[in-house]
């Protein structure tokens, strides 16, 4: 059902490179987003300033708004799957703050003249049925002509005032929780480059495609201190952010950082995306790495991630029940213990 | 000169102009496979970011290729870096595999030894200094009580110690200690750390310097 009606024509050849890997390198956004007013309207709990997943609105003592967006070109073949991947990564940042997703609006740039149109309704279909499986609604959207094709949403969610999780309250003492697998950079590349196996790459679609749902829904129970979702920038940004944020520095063990079959090997061949570079550039010496870290992890926790998983911030008390039960009622994004929150150090990210 | 120009000539080169990244990468990767440490390689790539990518990678590995560029053309002389070592990963950091082969450095106190205190601040600055030159460098450097002054960034052993730290070697710190003597502000240098972490790394250590 899922992969109903294949479509022949093939996405990637429109592209060079695709997914979150298409962004603006972090420094260069950062540096044009502080030059920006700042609002300052006290019903914003979360702006542009912690560089979080979202901006959160307070409605009333009971309800927060929580407004995202997100699209990219395509990462991946089939039209049915991009819009699945895409949409699964722009709900996610809704998960991210413990929120539940309402609506989305479709964010379309296609054209005609160089695509057929059945490819545009399969991206549409592939997005709707990956909203409705998170139990939202899409409302509409708007297109435009452009080529290459990109394609995202525009999503309102809401969250309770108080259960609302930002990317700034981790605390010293804290475990960090990761959710599903890192490496779906890599073997996009892979499969470009020809160096990966189908059986890998169709698993780094899974993940994609797979909701950040049971991971946000555990994270609220758990009261977790902080959260965020890895795309992008990589675990290593996307966690520097987070530490930025909190005012606290991380430790990661790579050892523990679970990584999807096959990711390894693509970039021990040198298949190394572009982004893995331009997200280290970004990090610069934030982020420290002990002599026995070798350059093929360390290239890989910058691996940019298309609709990746969760970063949490939890109480130590709490972190072992919630990865397993992460593992129990969420196998596809599992979760693992990659790490501790430590006080604010002279260097934000400590790798070993 | 012209011994040189024929070993130049010899020397294996990998074609990656015209191809974009991370094709070079993957090219070079390929191209070392075969070669032993220390041979010379020739790899020529016409555009920037490639040649970047290629630098950063190479560097990484420990050498230094020499670049010279004619028009967009790059051409990179390197010698074949070391291939990396088994088993000198993460995992075996935290496990005593090897016993008196990685060793820790454990600072208690700014002073060395015991007897005039102006002579103990002396010998441990010295110490420190000296740390960095070893061949082979301590996996950590762990600084508890009176031993996390010299992590302020006014110690005069600061620079000494990031530049172990950008070598790769742990610099970690005793949190207690640092809220004990009130220098939260002051740290210059290291992982500001706890004594689970601190008795975990101790008690994994290949074995321990306690100057």
């Amino acid at each position: 059902m899922a992969k109903g009606m294949k479509t022949a024509f093939d996405l990637l050849s429109t592209v060079e490179y695709g997914g979150c890997s298409a962004k603006l390198p972090a420094g260069l956004l950062s540096e044009v987003l502080s030059k920006l007013p700042v609002s300052t309207d006290p019903r914003l709990l979360v702006d542009v300033d912690t560089h979080d997943d979202a901006g959160v609105y307070k409605i009333n003592d009971e309800t927060a708004l929580i407004f995202t967006t997100d699209f990219f070109p395509p990462i991946c073949s089939d039209a049915f799957e991009f819009g699945e991947i895409a949409a699964a990564n722009a709900l996610s940042d809704v998960y991210a703050m413990g929120g539940t997703p309402l609506m989305a609006l479709n964010l379309m740039m296609f054209s005609q003249e160089k695509i057929p149109m059945e490819v545009f309704g399969e991206i549409l279909r592939g997005g709707h049925q990956k909203v409705s499986e998170a139990g939202a609604l899409v409302v509409g959207g708007h297109t435009i002509d452009d080529h290459p094709p990109k394609f995202g949403l525009a999503v309102i969610g809401t969250v309770h005032p108080d259960k609302l999780i930002s990317n700034a309250g981790a605390q010293p003492g804290d475990l960090l929780v990761l959710t599903k697998y890192i490496g779906t950079g890599a073997l996009v590349s892979g499969m470009k480059n020809g160096i990966c196996s189908q059986t890998d790459y169709r698993r780094a679609l899974e993940q994609m495609k797979h909701l950040n749902r049971i991971g946000a829904e555990l994270a609220v129970k758990y009261g977790v201190s902080s959260m965020t979702d890895i795309t992008g920038f990589g675990l290593a940004g996307h966690a520097l952010k987070m530490a930025e944020a909190s005012q606290v520095s991380f430790r990661l063990r790579t050892a523990q950082i679970p990584l999807l079959p096959g990711a390894y090997q693509v970039f021990d061949k040198g298949s190394i995306p572009g982004a893995s570079f331009r997200n280290l550039e970004f990090t610069g010496t934030k982020i420290h790495f002990t002599r026995g870290v070798e350059y093929n992890l360390k290239m890989l926790v910058h691996d940019a991630q298309t609709s990746g998983g969760l970063l949490m911030s939890v109480n130590p008390d709490h972190a072992h029940q919630l990865v397993k039960e992460l593992n129990e009622l969420d196998p596809t994004g599992g979760g693992s213990i990659v790490g501790e929150v430590l006080m604010k150090s002279p260097r934000t990210i400590y790798f070993e | 000169m012209s011994f040189i120009w024929k070993q130049l000539e010899k020397m294996k080169t990998i074609d990656t102009k015209g191809l974009l990244c991370p094709k070079p990468l993957i090219m070079l990767k390929e191209g070392l496979l075969d070669m032993e440490a220390g041979a010379l390689l020739r790899v020529e790539c016409d555009n920037d970011t490639s040649l970047k990518n290629l630098l950063h990678f190479l560097r990484d590995q420990g050498v230094e290729p020499e670049v010279s560029s004619s028009g967009n053309v790059h051409t990179l002389i390197t010698s074949v870096p070391q291939k990396e070592l088994e088993g000198i990963d993460a995992a075996a950091y935290c496990s005593a595999d090897s016993p008196g082969n990685d060793y820790v450095v454990c600072i208690k106190s700014e002073l060395m030894g015991s007897g005039d205190p102006d002579l103990g601040k002396l010998l441990m600055e010295t110490f420190v200094e000296n740390l960095k030159l070893q061949e082979k460098l301590p996996t950590h450097v762990i600084m508890y009580n009176g031993g996390v002054k010299l992590a302020t960034k006014q110690s005069p052993v600061c620079a000494a110690l990031t530049e172990l730290e950008d070598l790769g070697t742990r610099i970690m710190l005793c949190g207690t200690c640092i809220d004990h003597y009130g220098l939260q502000k002051d740290i210059g240098v290291g992982m500001i750390s706890n004594m689970v972490v601190i008795t975990e790394t101790l008690a994994s250590a290949g074995h321990v310097v306690n100057p």
